[in-house]
């Protein structure tokens, strides 16, 4: 099931996503499809890290930034065994 | 050699219980993947393994609210067991995220297994792992 709807984009951005598009192998309105998909998963999952926060006490800046670092470390491709960064 | 910078991270059942158990680790980690736009992946059959071995379901779906829960295509079942014949192992839920971590270029994120690393060194996949 489709939802045709009229959607107004910057100049750069139009053309940007028609580039995007054709690398990818996707149509213009696929391309915008899987970005709006991603987005609100995104938003979503944010969400379920607050409810999960709710329940169990906020991250502190301390663990926030933990959580940074070991992203940064992982997607680096660094080969091997992240070690924990820190617990509570 | 340089790194291979990875796309993303796939999660294996070991995340789904870190998350379930309230590790703080596991969760300032999927916060970051999310605050820098990455979905975490993780395969349908990881996701099944966890909700078979996890008590702790609605912090399960917590997670995987943001997750993008991989289908296991038929090409990717075939790949997976076949990997799994080479790794005589019948873990097929442990040979997924690898099959997974390798097509899409991510790090994964699962407890240390032997059949992990087993199955990335046959895949020819320098594995990263974040050990939960």
């Amino acid at each position: 099931m489709v939802t045709k709807r009229s959607v107004s984009l910057a100049d750069e951005v139009a053309v940007a996503v028609e580039e995007a598009a054709r690398q990818d192998g996707v149509s213009f309105s696929a391309w915008l499809s899987s970005a709006a998909e991603k987005q609100l998963r995104v938003r979503q999952g944010l969400r379920g890290v607050a409810a999960w926060e709710g329940e169990t006490g906020s991250l502190s800046a301390e663990e926030v930034a933990a959580g940074e670092a070991l992203l940064a470390r992982l997607r680096s491709g660094v080969s091997g065994v992240a070690s924990r960064v820190r617990r509570r | 050699m340089t790194p291979t910078r990875r796309e993303g991270l796939v999660y294996g059942v070991g995340a789904l219980h870190a998350a379930a158990r309230g590790d703080r680790m596991m969760w300032a980690l999927h916060r970051a993947a999310l605050s820098n736009g990455i979905v975490p992946l993780i395969s349908a059959v990881a996701v099944a393994e966890g909700y078979r071995t996890e008590a702790r379901n609605d912090r399960v779906a917590e997670l995987l609210d943001g997750t993008h829960i991989e289908a296991f295509s038929g090409e990717a079942a075939k790949r997976s067991g076949e990997l799994a014949a080479r790794c005589d192992t019948s873990e097929l839920e442990v040979i997924a995220v690898v099959e997974l971590a390798d097509r899409r270029n991510c790090a994964v994120v699962a407890q240390r297994q032997a059949v992990l690393r087993n199955a990335a060194a046959l895949l020819g996949h320098d594995l990263v792992l974040y050990a939960v």
